[in-house]
């Protein structure tokens, strides 16, 4: 399977191809956190949501962490390919085009993902604090039929109280809003999390334009447009993704909990 | 002017080198660096030392054999010029010059600033020409092509193989040599029969001689004396990737 490594060409365009993979969830990712900023019941039925697509979220997590997986292992075999084809250094060292971005694509992804590993440990399996495991909200499901039954009824609303069809109102579902609120609370967690994501954005400024430019997208006006889009959105992703962090801290979030 | 040149010597390749300072008065801003260097190599062999070895031929920008790095940069910091054309008004007086060799395991030095690029050689052996026996030339209008199209293919004929891609790229890759070449058939009717065998035989051939990948740095373009584009290397990845799914790799 991993035969294409020994191919230059293909193998930029596995970095390419599990890139742009990664970009879209990253894109959708960043928007969906913005719904923090709704309130508590707007994030809390969109984590809901995420979570009742059950089959579709392995099948997303299956392909995603596979588009990882290569994206990782290639960047790190071309890269310890690369550094032994010119391991004399001159002794002057200047770079005229080679932006700091792109010379650093290998250090900052590597940190993205160490982060990766800590932010799901954090928020997806909740082992670092176990207390996520169980932060539980109470409420009112409008859009619940009044009839019929529902597993996820609470006892303790005594909403069986109500007999057989008229209880599934009153629900229990994880409360992703207070344990986002309580994680960034701690400051070198939030100020960690805005670290990694600036260095995220980082890396998308150089990603994106290069991506183009591996598949084969280059023209006279194209690449001078994309070189600026691809700077923009890493500049967008960085924001998108700290704000949230930044609000918790400086009180505009979560206050009342 | 008076500039302080602090030139690579090494005798023969297996050599350690060592960088030497010569100091230079009287150079003539005029001067090409390649006759600053003559200058230089006339003093060392008066006083009977042996001559800084550095390639050139035409002297005029066409050939590629003079390159070498200068400050860092290889064909020096004039953009779109070979060393041959870089002239000492753009150095100032009392400049310290660092004048080294390509550094890439494909091309070892065989002495001073004389390096061994025979592997471009090779892969223009692998597919850089067209092997249908074209005779006497046709009719200029027998074989219609597009204003645009011939100006792309002549942007990418310029490439003069000199070497300065792989040298300036921190990965040693060739790519932007490779697809100056592959273009500047793959854009034209005559090379169209061959487009995807050429693609991967010469790609295959840069990576047989140990070349690096592209990581998209663009230093390659930065330092190329002709100005190649590196939009001929998003044209070879095309080329090749087509001729992967065609052909396999
Ligand atoms: C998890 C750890 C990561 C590592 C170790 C890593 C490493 C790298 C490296 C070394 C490159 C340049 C490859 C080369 O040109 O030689 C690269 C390119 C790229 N990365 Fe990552 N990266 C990581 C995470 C990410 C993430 C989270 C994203 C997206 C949100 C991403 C998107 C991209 C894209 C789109 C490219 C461009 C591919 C191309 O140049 O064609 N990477 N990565
Ligand atoms: S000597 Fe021919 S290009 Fe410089």
């Amino acid at each position: 399977m991993f035969k294409y490594l020994n191919h230059l060409v293909i193998s930029k365009f596995v970095m390419a191809a599990t890139g742009a993979f990664i970009v879209l969830f990253i894109t959708g990712h960043a928007i969906g956190n913005l719904q923090i900023f709704l309130g508590k019941d707007a994030l809390n039925t969109y984590a809901a949501f995420l979570q009742s697509l059950g089959e579709i979220l392995w099948a997303e997590r299956i392909v995603l962490g596979l588009a990882f997986v290569l994206h990782i292992i290639t960047s790190i075999y071309l890269k310890l390919y690369n550094n032994k084809v010119r391991p004399t250094k001159y002794a002057v060292t200047k770079y005229i085009k080679a932006r700091f971005s792109s010379r650093t694509m290998i250090w900052t992804g590597i940190m993205i993902g160490s982060f990766l590993v800590f932010h799901i440990l954090h928020f997806t399996s909740r082992d670092i604090d176990p207390k996520y495991k169980e932060m539980h909200e109470v409420y009112q499901d409008e859009h619940a039929s009044y009839f019929g039954f529902d597993e996820t009824v609470m006892q303790a609303t005594n909403a069986n109280d109500f007999g057989i069809g008229m209880h599934p109102i009153i629900k229990q579902r994880h409360d992703t809003y207070a344990m986002v609120v309580d994680g960034f609370q701690n400051i070198w967690i939030s100020l960690f999390y805005i670290l990694a994501v600036i260095l995220l954005g980082f890396h998308l400024s150089h990603a994106i334009q290069s991506m183009f430019q591996t598949l084969g997208i280059n023209g006279p006006r194209f690449t001078p447009l994309m070189i600026k889009i691809s700077n923009a959105y890493g500049i967008f992703i960085a924001l998108a993704f700290a704000i949230v962090p930044l609000s918790v801290l400086l009180g505009f979030i979560g206050r009342g909990l | 002017m008076r500039i302080n040149l602090h030139v690579w010597r090494q005798p023969n390749t297996e050599a350690k080198g060592h960088i030497q300072l010569y100091t230079l008065d009287d150079v003539s801003p005029d001067m090409s660096f390649l006759e600053m260097l003559d200058v230089l190599n006339e003093q060392l062999i008066q006083k009977g030392d042996d001559p800084v070895a550095f390639e050139s031929d035409c002297r005029e920008g066409i050939c590629g054999t003079c390159g070498m790095v200068i400050d860092g940069i290889p064909h020096g910091k004039q953009s779109g010029a070979t060393v041959c054309q870089l002239h000492m008004r753009k150095f100032k007086d009392g400049d310290d010059i660092y004048v080294e060799p390509y550094r890439h395991t494909v091309f070892p030095v065989i002495k001073d600033l004389f390096v061994d690029r025979s592997a471009y050689d090779r892969i223009i052996q692998a597919g850089g020409y067209v092997s249908a026996n074209v005779g006497s030339a046709p009719d200029a209008n027998a074989n219609p092509i597009p204003k645009g199209i011939a100006d792309l293919a002549m942007d990418a004929a310029q490439c003069i193989g000199c070497g300065a891609c792989a040298a300036a790229c921190p990965n040693g890759s060739a790519m932007l040599f490779v697809a100056a070449k592959v273009s500047h058939f793959n854009l034209l009717p005559q090379g169209q029969p061959e487009k995807a065998t050429r693609a991967r035989a010469m790609v295959k051939r840069m990576e047989d001689e140990g070349f690096g990948g592209c990581s998209n740095y663009y230093e390659c373009e930065a330092a190329c004396p002709k100005n190649i584009s590196v939009r001929f290397i998003a044209k070879l990845n095309r080329d090749y990737l087509y001729a992967a799914f065609k052909e396999g790799v």
